[in-house]
């Protein structure tokens, strides 16, 4: 396969992916398929639905702890792909769920945390929405033209 | 009732007396009817001439009521005694009917005496026994509350000494602790007075040679000739005592031992070993802590400024270069990453890095993107990996397959089951030697310094890079480059200067000797300015928290030097410090 320019790549991924990092990733595909990208992309959606979903769950439940531990697993994994509007809205998931404001500085007000959490994980949500509209569009376009090819 | 009565009660001096009495007494004062209730002729009694008149007008006027024999009762509570009438001629009432009452304190020139007079105490009441069954019913439910509570009084007595116990044993230990470390301080730093000239002088040695086409360069880093030894000294002396949790500590345990034992164990806290002038004033175990002059690069206010960017970042260069590699079908995709920094000539096949025996590498890591990224990327390096998803996985398989089947392990710090730190410890009960790199986003010193002090090698701050990760790998491995890296980046300014810093380390097993993030004076070349020019150009130092700082650091001398290095060694250490440190750095300053 090869690269679309940076400006295209980025009007097809959006401003939520960090373009070095998601292309460092591309990088490590053999040439003339992306199936590792692909494999590590998709794996990631799965595992950001089931995060936001145990995310939910634990929302409910009100478990912060809980949620931090969440937040940290996504951030860590979202970083790694360079989505980082994703990573940054787990951040502060990460840092609510510690109890914590977003300066580091702490927020005795558990309720005050959840509402937070809960007003990060909607945000955190469309903007992982965006992206994944954009990685699919990205693959799929690939794959158009390699048949294409 | 209160106002009127009250002040007149004080009016009439018995202030204590009952209200009863005190009404009676003012009602005797009352001359509108004196034909109807009078003192008695001697002043000790009283009469009540008219009972039905007496009844109808003056029992309502003081006493709110009209029942004459409720006005009788009352007197008979108080004490009062029916007398027969005196004959003071008044006899002539035709009903017969006058009452007399006496009380022995209740006299009409004596209203002192009215607080005498006090209400009898009530008769026990006959009526008991009916509520005998409930009251005993209460007693006992009573009684079992009572033995519930003194048994939990008991329990927590129990607790409470079981508590004390432990936390006495806890404060000596702390204390017996606090007392080696001061020891292994001191030990550390006579290796390190020891290490320093050796390492300068070849350090400089080096220098010399492979950095005569930069001048200017050789100065910034003659100037920071031994950044490692330095590091190691700022690591130690950033592990300043809590001295208010000390003398906490000393305080209970003076409580817990004897006079004559706490001295002796209180000693190595309170009197450090070293000899240096500043520690006798200030309680620090090795050396005083600098001010914190820099800006701390791990402060989380800078850490999210600086942008996790690639290594080709802002050299439109070199992104050109990248994009035309993109259409040949080389497969070295490490050749990509790293020809864009400049340090291509080890680099053009994965296999070509590795001498004779391929490195294996343990990646324990629990997120499953991190994990795959972090194999190919191994793997792209031409090392063998392994993976384990937590820390009882990895401890397992280290203990199966034997301490030197891992050339290298790299470490997430928060996984489930067994955090990489707590994993750490137990694989270094067994296997001393292997570095273990932390891969973790928690970079703030203390979690930097945690990770150290817990057996850790490096740290390679996540989201990691390709690029971060083979500087790990080749700074850690070594034995097994094929080119060893003083050879083989020569000529290439920031690629060198990378190296540089390990150079002065190999083979060293001083597990403080590895790069380690700064704190205090060497985080001072992180301004903000540097931040934003080397984030970009130099992002990847992030990716290694082992080596940004000596990225950050080569590229502000590179850039801004003159200020740089004044600035370090006139303001950011403390004099004493540096002065010890390095006599010869001075000669740069």
């Amino acid at each position: 396969m090869t690269l679309p320019d940076d400006k295209e790549l980025e009007s097809i991924l959006g401003d939520g992916v960090d373009l070095n990092t998601f292309k460092q990733i591309l990088e490590m595909d053999e040439p003339g398929d992306n199936e590792f990208s692909t494999s590590i992309v998709f794996g990631f959606f799965e595992q950001a639905e089931e995060t936001f979903e145990s995310m939910n769950t634990a929302l409910n439940e009100k478990d912060l702890d809980k949620l931090s531990e969440l937040g940290h697993f996504l951030k860590g994994s979202s970083a790694t792909l360079g989505l980082i509007k994703v990573r940054d809205g787990c951040e502060k998931i990460q840092r609510y769920g510690k109890q914590e404001n977003l300066d580091g500085s702490p927020e005795p007000d558990t309720n005050v945390c959840l509402e937070r959490v809960k007003e990060a994980l909607t945000a955190v949500k469309s903007d992982y929405e965006e992206v994944e509209v954009g990685l699919k569009k990205f693959y799929d376009k690939d794959d158009e033209e390699e048949e294409g090819a | 009732m209160s106002g009127t009565e009250a002040s007149a009660a004080q009016g009439g001096g018995g202030n204590n007396a009952s209200e009863f009495v005190r009404k009676l007494f003012r009602m005797l004062e009352d001359p509108s009817h004196q034909d109807v209730a009078r003192w008695g002729k001697d002043g000790d009694s009283f009469v009540v001439v008219e009972g039905e008149k007496f009844t109808r007008s003056i029992l309502p006027k003081h006493f709110k009521h009209s029942n004459m024999s409720s006005f009788i009762r009352q007197l008979n509570k108080y004490d009062f005694h029916k007398v027969k009438p005196s004959g003071d001629g008044d006899s002539t009432s035709p009903n017969g009917n006058v009452l007399e009452f006496k009380h022995p304190y209740f006299r009409v020139d004596s209203k002192d005496d009215l607080d005498n007079i006090r209400r009898k105490a009530p008769a026990t009441r006959k009526p008991q026994v009916p509520e005998d069954f409930t009251t005993s019913q209460h007693v006992s439910v009573i009684s079992e509350q009572l033995t519930a509570t003194q048994q939990q009084v008991q329990q927590l007595q129990e607790l409470f000494a079981d508590v004390s116990q432990t936390n006495r044993l806890l404060v000596n230990e702390v204390l017996t602790l606090q007392k080696m470390l001061n020891a292994q301080k001191q030990a550390q730093h006579e290796m390190l007075n020891y290490l320093s000239p050796y390492n300068h002088s070849r350090n400089s040695g080096m220098m010399g040679h492979s950095m005569n086409s930069n001048g200017g360069m050789s100065t910034a880093d003659g100037d920071e000739a031994v950044p490692e030894l330095r590091r190691a000294r700022e690591l130690l002396s950033s592990v300043a005592p809590d001295t208010v949790a000390d003398r906490e500590l000393e305080r209970l345990h003076d409580i817990y031992e004897s006079p004559a034992d706490s001295a002796t164990m209180v000693t190595p806290v309170s009197m450090p070993m070293m000899h240096d002038p500043m520690n006798d004033i200030s309680r620090y175990p090795v050396y005083p802590v600098g001010q914190t002059v820099g800006i701390d690069p791990f402060h989380s206010d800078h850490i999210n400024k600086i942008p996790y960017a690639m290594p080709n970042e802002g050299s439109s260069g070199s992104l050109d270069h990248h994009q035309q590699q993109q259409h040949t079908t080389q497969p070295g995709a490490s050749n990509q990453m790293t020809s864009t920094s400049g340090h291509a000539e080890s680099m053009d096949k994965p296999a070509s890095l590795w001498g004779a025996k391929k490195p294996v590498v343990f990646l324990v890591e629990d997120d499953g993107t991190c994990a795959k990224i972090g194999i190919k990327f191994l793997k792209s390096m031409g090392c063998d990996v392994e993976h384990a998803i937590n820390g009882v996985e990895a401890f397992n398989r280290i203990n199966a397959v034997g301490r030197d089947h891992f050339d290298l392990i790299f470490m997430d710090i928060i996984m489930p089951r067994l955090d990489g730190v707590s994993a750490t410890m137990y694989i270094r009960q067994h296997c001393p030697t292997t570095p273990i790199i932390a891969m973790t986003s928690n970079i703030r010193p203390d979690e930097v310094n945690g990770y150290f002090e817990h057996g850790m090698n490096g740290v390679l701050a996540k989201p990691f890079t390709k690029e971060g990760m083979l500087k790990s790998v080749k700074t850690n491995l070594q034995h097994l480059l094929k080119n060893p890296p003083n050879q083989s980046d020569n000529g290439h300014g920031s690629g060198f200067l990378m190296n540089v810093p390990y150079l002065s380390t190999t083979g060293n097993p001083i597990k403080f000797e590895s790069p380690t993030p700064p704190t205090g004076a060497g985080g001072s070349n992180w301004t903000s300015g540097h931040i934003s020019q080397n984030g970009v150009d130099q992002g990847f130092g992030l990716m290694d928290g082992s080596s940004q700082y000596n990225m950050a650091q080569s590229r502000g001398g590179y850039s801004t030097m003159d200020a740089s290095s004044g600035r370090l060694s006139d303001h950011d250490s403390p004099p004493e410090k540096r002065q010890r440190l390095n006599n010869s750095q001075r000669n740069y300053a």
